[in-house]
């Protein structure tokens, strides 16, 4: 039987549980941040991630319901980040939406759910069944811990090509989602992991989080993966990370 | 190792070198007692006074530009917007609300949430 870990021992297994499979990695986020895809890719990941992505608010409402009234700081941090995805600013799917409309696609076309991979529909149906019937902090552990907090790591490598005249030539306005989730995630995950420090109090607790943080991960990391797949590789083939000397001579084109 | 400075409360925070921080997210992560609301750079709440280390950040971002506007060339910037890769001290106001929080449209809004359903 494992031990209770203390607090910063935990918190370095959390973050070991997702060593490897950390998405800015994957395939697709290495083609988006060297500047291989095109419009017509990102209007495919637009579609992908809103279903991806749109499961979020609902699946912390079912976290919400099954957290007791004793860890009120953890439902208040799940409330707070239900209303700031939904309501307090622009709604984040609508952002979303305005960057795949920039990109070509239409609302309809982005909201139409048979529009999206399998694997999207898979990895929202497994997001459903986690929140709906696991412990909160394994269910925060596995949705904010795993998924959420690494949007920062995910999107401060992707944003800056976005907007870069030599890059994708983007507007800040067309890539709103983006910089808003760098900084808003950066809260949300470090709450997240004060949730789950503070709420998994006991041994199987822990390695259930720890467990569910690593299958997130590994979630995330494949659906990236499949949209590289799907979408890129017709066109660009096996991805093969450019060496230092063409990505120097792509940054000086 | 690079270290955050939060003078206003006496707190220091180490971070590895050869990382790039965001503010907001160490000073939650330590505890060290700076305001806060939304984390999203639209509040305003998590205003800091940059003392030292100003080199060392991020350029301003959208949100913030237009948030803190003249407040920039002050010297002012986001906890929430801003990351650090060195060394940094910040100070703030203990008492500080949102930036939004003294005015007309604020006062009426409040006026407005605190009144009795039946007064509406």
């Amino acid at each position: 039987m494992t031990d209770l870990l203390n607090e910063s021992d935990f918190r370095d297994a959390l973050e070991q549980a997702m060593t490897g499979t950390m998405a800015k990695d994957a395939s697709f986020s290495r083609a988006w941040a060297t500047g291989k895809l095109d419009r017509k890719h990102f209007v495919n990941w637009a579609v992908n991630h809103y279903h991806y992505v749109g499961a979020f608010a609902d699946c912390l409402a079912l976290i919400y319901a099954n957290t007791p009234d004793s860890a009120r700081d953890a439902k208040d941090f799940l409330l707070q980040n239900m209303y700031e995805e939904e309501l307090s600013d622009d709604r984040h799917t609508d952002l979303l939406i305005r960057f795949g409309e920039v990109c070509g696609a239409t609302r309809e076309q982005i909201m139409d759910r048979r529009n999206a991979m399998p694997y999207t529909k898979g990895m929202a149906g497994w997001q459903y069944q986690l929140s709906a019937t696991q412990h909160f902090a394994v269910a925060t552990a596995a949705m904010v811990v795993g998924l959420e907090s690494q949007v920062p790591s995910i999107y401060r490598t992707q944003y800056p090509v976005l907007i870069d005249e030599a890059g994708y030539g983007f507007t800040e306005h067309d890539c709103e989602f983006f910089d808003l989730h760098i900084t808003s995630d950066e809260v949300h995950g470090e709450r997240g992991y004060q949730i789950v420090l503070k709420y998994a109090d006991t041994p199987a607790l822990q390695q259930a989080c720890i467990i569910a943080v690593r299958e997130a991960a590994d979630m995330r990391f494949n659906y990236t993966k499949s949209l590289y797949e799907t979408y890129v590789k017709p066109d660009l083939g096996e991805w093969v990370e450019p060496t230092a000397t063409e990505a120097r001579v792509a940054s000086l084109v | 190792m690079p270290c955050i400075r939060f003078e206003t409360t006496d707190r220091t925070t180490e971070y590895p070198a050869g990382e790039s921080v965001n503010v907001l997210r160490m000073a939650i992560r330590h505890e060290v007692g700076l305001p806060w609301k939304c984390g999203s750079g639209r509040c305003g709440t998590d205003r800091i006074l940059v003392k030292e280390g100003a080199d060392h950040l991020d350029a301003p971002r959208r949100r913030e530009r237009e948030r803190l506007g003249p407040l920039l060339d002050e010297g002012y910037r986001l906890a929430c917007q801003t990351y650090t890769s060195g060394d940094l001290v910040v100070t703030w106001d203990p008492e500080q609300k949102g930036l939004d929080e003294g005015s007309e449209l604020h006062a009426k809004l409040k006026e407005r949430w605190l009144a009795a359903p039946d007064s509406t």
